[in-house]
This record gives structure tokens, sequence and C-alpha cells, in this order.
């Protein structure tokens, strides 16, 4: 019997072969690149799109509705004549109101359940699909999935998350919307990166449970914990984003003392960076457990 | 180039590879075995995605597994098909290139080289999903290869072609592989899996046979059929009078092992399993006995792999 030993090479014929050029030398940006440019063409597929158009109407109609509900309140008869009145003030003109109502909307809402659609399956659509051994076997594949479907989910989120904003400022009918257009917008672009990437710990760890690992996740880290008074609760996104919208809107002296625990009392680049910071650190933790995961060939497809 | 020594990979209480030890160098290699031998396992110990539980695999001298060095060598058609349907084969393969560190420009000219390569220089706008199999097949050798590897792993890379696509993939990936150190400037390696033996020898390949997660045989295909050959095979012989029947043949040369199943089976083994069945027939008539059935030797893959395992657990001689 020939046992297992070193086998005899095929002998090779003169023939040719096409020039490659040389390398790159950016290979993991040129990945991560790669990878968020392939991401965000799937993302424009006819039901992605329409899920998107969707996620941009609704806070406008939220907004438009809650509007001619007051007015039909306000114009009415009856008891609740006065209260129809003061809301209908309230969502037409208090700046505040409105605020509080897009804030919940948007960067809470929006952002949330668009990262929950594009970030968490980052691992398990490559297995889904087949692709997910494509992408290991470059050099820097695992890593240029995780951090390019993350750009690619950043980037689409806060896409539509800010049209959403500018469609729903414009229908709430607020006055001087720009300056609160900004505000949402910066909320929403923090609240997709540290979403995001606190979504990228179930995408890795639980591939195939994503979805619902990470709605526990915003349940029991972002809304419950993020509810813990701040000097407790340091390493939420809510609580960053709750605190940035108290400054960025000149609120921090109008809170109500029993929400003040609420809130973080530092100043906004602080808080910003606390939101990269983390972002960061979630990332790296994940980039590092997916580097490690085998996924034997049965879990593929 | 590659070698395994002693390698194990488990996934819990299963076996997936079991203690194999094997050097490749430079050359066309075929891994041949059964669907669930161990194949994609072995491949995927090789190709740097999964780690071995016990003993070191090493790749132009390193460990694979999640090593940027080596998988920058390395090219990997993996056997599933190709799900991406709205993707065309160029967006596709300039994805991989892109993904193996080239720049966006280098890895367009690339792609759009080795799809020419692998004859799809006419179909390179049209989605997957739209394409045949043989087509997306060409599509994944076309990614496998584009970035120009020093090691080309291809995994069931014939499965499902139909006989035309099937011989023009084989001149492709032969061609590949025998393109000379000189044109190249380096040393090249090609590792096939399949579970075709046929397949494996078009290419002119040496052979590794892997089987229940062990290498039971490696050599060249002429080696490796005179192995099988040098096993002895089974004939069985269902008829009314078996013990009659084997004491008529079994002075015969070349039986080697006489076994009765039930009270109308008889089953020989023989290193001349024609021989035999002549014998069988004569003996039939001098004794007037009525053959039922007479089952040949399995000369299938199933039963080559069956033999050779015998003979790797010593059960033949």
């Amino acid at each position: 019997m020939t046992h297992p030993e070193r086998l005899a090479p095929v002998p090779a014929p003169a023939d040719s072969a096409p020039v490659v050029p040389e390398h790159s030398r950016h290979a993991l940006a040129a990945s991560i690149l790669a990878v968020a440019e392939f991401q965000l063409a799937r993302l424009r597929s006819p039901l992605r799109l329409l899920m998107a158009g969707m996620g941009v109407i609704f806070p406008a109609a939220v907004m438009l509705a809650v509007r001619w509900a007051a007015a039909a309140i306000g114009n009415g008869s009856g008891e609740n004549l006065d209260a129809g009145r003061e809301i209908t003030a309230a969502i037409g003109m208090d700046r505040a109101m409105a605020a509080t109502m897009l804030y919940a909307l948007i960067p809470e809402a929006v952002c949330m359940l668009g990262l929950l659609v594009t970030m968490c399956p980052a691992v398990a659509d490559e297995l889904e699909r087949g692709t997910w051994i494509h992408v290991a076997v470059r050099p820097a594949g695992r890593m240029a999935l995780l951090l390019g479907t993350y750009l690619a989910a950043v980037l689409w989120t806060s896409c539509v998350a800010i049209l959403a904003a500018i469609l729903a400022v414009l229908v709430s009918g607020v006055p001087d919307p720009l300056p609160l257009i900004g505000v949402l917008s910066g909320l929403v672009i923090l609240s997709a990166l540290g979403r995001g990437a606190l979504f990228a710990l179930p995408a890795v760890i639980l591939p195939k449970r994503a979805l619902v690992a990470s709605v526990a996740v915003a349940l029991v880290v972002e809304y419950m914990a993020g509810f813990i008074p701040a000097v407790i609760n340091q390493a939420t996104v809510s609580l960053r984003l709750r605190s940035l919208l108290v400054a960025w809107m000149g609120w921090r002296y109008k809170v109500p003392a029993d929400m003040r625990m609420l809130v973080d009392p530092q100043p906004p680049w602080l808080q910003v960076t606390a939101v990269l910071a983390l972002s960061a650190v979630l990332l790296a933790v994940a980039t590092a457990i997916l580097e490690y995961r085998q996924f034997p060939p049965s879990e593929e497809i | 180039m590659l070698s395994l020594t002693h390698v194990t990979k488990l996934y819990g209480s299963v076996i997936g590879v079991n203690d194999v030890t094997v050097d490749i160098g430079e050359g066309a290699y075929g891994l041949l075995g059964p669907n669930g031998a161990g194949k994609t396992t072995l491949l995927g110990l090789i190709t740097g995605q999964l780690r071995p539980t016990m003993g070191q695999v090493r790749v132009f001298g390193d460990r694979p597994f999640a090593n940027p060095d080596v998988l920058r060598r390395i090219g990997f058609c993996p056997a599933a098909d190709l799900t991406e349907r709205r993707v065309t084969p160029r967006e596709w393969v300039r994805y991989l290139v892109r993904l193996s560190g080239f720049s966006s420009g280098d890895a367009a000219d690339l792609a759009d080289v080795a799809l020419e390569h692998v004859g799809l220089a006419d179909s390179l706008d049209r989605p997957l999903g739209t394409l045949s199999k043989g087509m997306r097949q060409r599509t994944k050798l076309a990614g496998a290869m584009a970035h120009d590897p020093d090691l080309l792993v291809l995994d069931e890379p014939f499965d499902g072609l139909d006989p035309v696509a099937r011989h023009d993939l084989v001149g492709l990936v032969r061609h590949w592989s025998r393109t000379p150190a000189s044109v190249q400037d380096k040393p090249r390696t090609l590792l096939v899996a399949s579970h075709l033996l046929h397949e494996v020898e078009t290419l002119q390949a040496g052979l590794a046979v892997i089987l229940g997660g062990r290498l039971v045989a490696s050599g060249t295909a002429t080696e490796i059929r005179t192995l099988v050959d040098t096993i002895p095979a089974e004939v069985r012989v269902r008829c009314d009078a078996p013990r009659r029947l084997a004491a008529a043949v079994c002075d015969s040369t070349g039986t080697e092992s006489v076994r009765f199943e039930g009270d109308d089976v008889l089953v020989l083994a023989t290193r001349e399993p024609q021989r035999l069945a002549e014998r069988i027939s004569l003996a039939a008539v001098a004794e007037r006995l009525s053959i039922h059935e007479l089952s040949a030797a399995d000369r299938s893959l199933e039963g080559i792999f069956g033999r050779l395992v015998r003979l790797h657990r010593g059960v033949a001689s």
C-alpha cells in the first residue's frame, strides 16, 4: 500500500499566463471599501429601497397625524377644546415638543430599525448566501467584512434617518427648522455609529440569532440600562444621545429636576468622544471574535 | 509548499479529519473521496478557515489560520454555488480581487483578464442569476485565480456541470497548473477535491484518497488502481447449494477466503474475479447447481474506497 507521503509533482509544459500588477500597500483599507461598496449595492435592491422609503416617511407621517389629530380636537367643541388648542399650539410651534418627538422617532427608532436590518445579518447573510467562504479566504476578508458592512450600515442608516429628519421637521411646522435638522442629523450619525458597533457583537457571536440577540441588546442595554441614573450608567449610547440633545437644544437648565439624573452634564465634545470610543471598543472586540471564529462547512448555506 | 502533520479536526464529538499526514509540493494533486469523507474540512484547514484540533498545518511554511500573509497566496473555489443573483461576474470577481488588497483599478484589470481567461468575456455584465451553472462555476474559478495565487484549491469544481462545460473547465484548470515556473516566476500548486476518480484522472494529477476523515492512500492514478487491484475483491453468489459450490471452486487458485451468509449465499474473496466467475459457471454446470444471482466485484468508487479502507485497517492483506 502507498501510505500518505510526499506526492510526485506533475511536470509542467511551457505556456503563457496573464501579468498581474503590484500588490497595493493599503490592503485593509481597500478591502473595507470594497465590502462597503458591495454591501451598499446589495442594499439598493427594490425591497431594501422600499423599506428605506418607509423609514423616511414614517416619522413625517407620525408628526402629520399628531398635528391633524390635535387640530381636529382643537377645532371641535366640548370639554377637550382647551386641551386640543394647547396641543395644536405645542405641535405647530413648540420646538421642544417637536424635538423630543423627533428624537424618539428618528435617532432612536428609525436608526435602531435601520441598523437591525443592515448590521445584524453581517455574518449570517454571508453564511446563507454561501459567500462567507469567498470572503473569509481573503487576507483581510473577515475584518474587512465586519468593518465594511459597518461602514455601509452607518452610511445607509444615516442617509435614511437624515432624510427622515428633514422631512419630519418640515412637516412638523417648527419655526427656524435648520438648527433642529442639524441637531437631529448629528444625533443620527452618532446613533448609527454607536448602535451599529453595538449590534456588531451579536452579529459575530450569534450570527444565526443576531436579530433576536440585537433586539434583546437594544432593549436591555439601550433602553433599560440607558435609564439607570447617569452617575451609574456611563456606557450606553442612549445616555450620550440624550445628553447631547439636552446640550445642543440649550435645555440644560430647563430639564425638570427629576429628569436631570438621566442626563450627563459633561460637555458635548466629551459625549461625542465617549460614543466614538465606545464604538471603537465594541468594533475591536467584534473584529477579534470574528477573526478567530470557525464555521464548519455544514453551517454554510 | 503544503504540509499536514498528524492533523485532526473535531466538531464536538464528530471527527472531520482524523490524523492526516501529507506533504504536497509543486504541481497538480487530486483529493479524492466520497461525500462526507472530510475533503471540505481538509480544504478548510489548508485555506485557513479552520484550526486543527490536533496536529499542525503549514502552508508556505506558516500556519494558514487567520494569517493574511498565507491567505494572500491562496486562491480558493468552494463547492457551494454562487447565490448572488443580482451581481454580475465582473462585479463579483472585482470584489474578490479588491478583498485580496488590490486597488480598484488593478482589481478591474485583473478581473477582466481572469474572466476572459475562463471564457466569460461575452457575459461580463449579465447578472449571475441569469447565467448557467457552468458559467457561475467559471465565475467562481475566475474569482479564485484572478489575484494570481501560488496555491489554487478547488472543491468539487466540476460538480453538476454538463460534459462540455466539464471538459472546458478541466482544460482550464490543467492549463493553470501547468504554466511553468519560468513564465510565472514562482512555483504553483493545484489541489482539486472531487468524489469522481475520472475527473481527477483527467487532470493527470497526483492523488490522495480520503475516507472517514482519514487519508487512506496516495500516489498517481495508476498507482491507486494498481493498489486497488491488489486488494482481494468479493464475489457474491446466491445459489441453492452454496457449500457444494464452495467445495467445487475453492481449489481454484486466487480464491482467498470463503464465507456463507444464511443458507443460500456464498461470498468469495479473490484477486482474480474474472477467472473466479468463469470457474463458478463451470462448477455450476458440473454440479448441476442453480445460480440465482452472481454479483461481480464492486468496481465503483465507493467499492474502491471500501477496499482501500479495509486495506488501511489491515482487514485485507
